[in-house]
């Protein structure tokens, strides 16, 4: 897994590549609580992630209440089929910001 | 025509870390479909992982065993621990309509791999709990 960031105007967006699961999830973790801690506008770029296991769907919940707590948004976009299956399976389709593209993300945060 | 391979890892982090790469790469070797391969690995984290503690059981397992066969039709994954019983589909689905703020951690691996997999087993045998998953290849 490898995670990089970027910033548009006053949102800061997080790449996440590769896997995210319960080998990768610490790392992960410790990257976007950095990221948390200093913006309140955060979008998540899932466009290379490969697939994601309950591991990594800790790392969001707990992102998203951090977020939800601060009064700051997280947003993610640009799930594959396999990476929107399992927020579908698990419910975190509809608990968590999902957007098609990053200019849908972007668009009204 | 049958492929396969079989390994047995230390139960602990490195181990699902060893058996997540040796199947990505099996299953570049034999071209396994995308969807597929991303199913088995979700698969394999959330049950090697969860042999290696399982809530709030003790953490008892020393070894791992993962066998993975692959024919036309399916792909089959047998997985072997030799901690004390326990059935990972015992356990009752959790509840996934919560909001962000009610939501528990933890908890939806097993759902997970309930969804992705076709077919799912559990048996204690000879000492050992054995997982057997099944994957179709064709849907």
């Amino acid at each position: 897994m490898e995670i990089s960031t970027r910033a548009s105007n006053d949102i800061r967006i997080v790449v996440i590549a590769g896997n995210l699961d319960s080998t990768t999830s610490p790392a992960a973790q410790k990257a976007l609580d950095a990221v948390l801690a200093g913006a309140k506008k955060v979008a998540l770029d899932f466009a290379q992630l490969d697939y994601i296991s309950s591991a990594g769907l800790r790392v969001l919940l707990g992102a998203a209440k951090q977020q939800r707590a601060s009064g700051g948004t997280l947003r993610i976009f640009g799930l594959n089929q396999s990476v929107r299956e399992v927020f579908e399976i698990s419910g975190f389709s509809s608990i968590l910001a999902v957007y098609p593209s990053e200019a849908d993300a972007l668009g009204a945060m | 025509m049958r492929h396969g391979f079989r390994m047995s890892v230390g139960a602990d982090p490195d181990g699902v870390g060893k058996v997540s790469a040796a199947f990505a790469g099996f299953a570049q070797t034999h071209a396994l479909p995308e969807a597929v391969r991303r199913s088995v690995n979700v698969t394999l984290d959330e049950l090697l992982t969860n042999a290696i503690s399982h809530g709030t059981a003790a953490v008892d397992a020393s070894l791992l065993t993962v066998e993975v066969e692959l024919d036309l039709e399916r792909l089959t994954v047998t997985l072997t621990n030799d901690g004390s019983p326990f059935d990972p589909f015992g356990q009752p689905a959790p509840d996934t309509t919560l909001s962000v703020d009610d939501r528990p951690i933890g908890g939806l691996g097993i759902h997970i791999v309930r969804e992705l997999m076709d077919e799912v087993s559990y048996e204690r045998r000879d000492g050992h709990n054995v997982v057997v998953l099944v994957k179709q290849l064709v849907e």
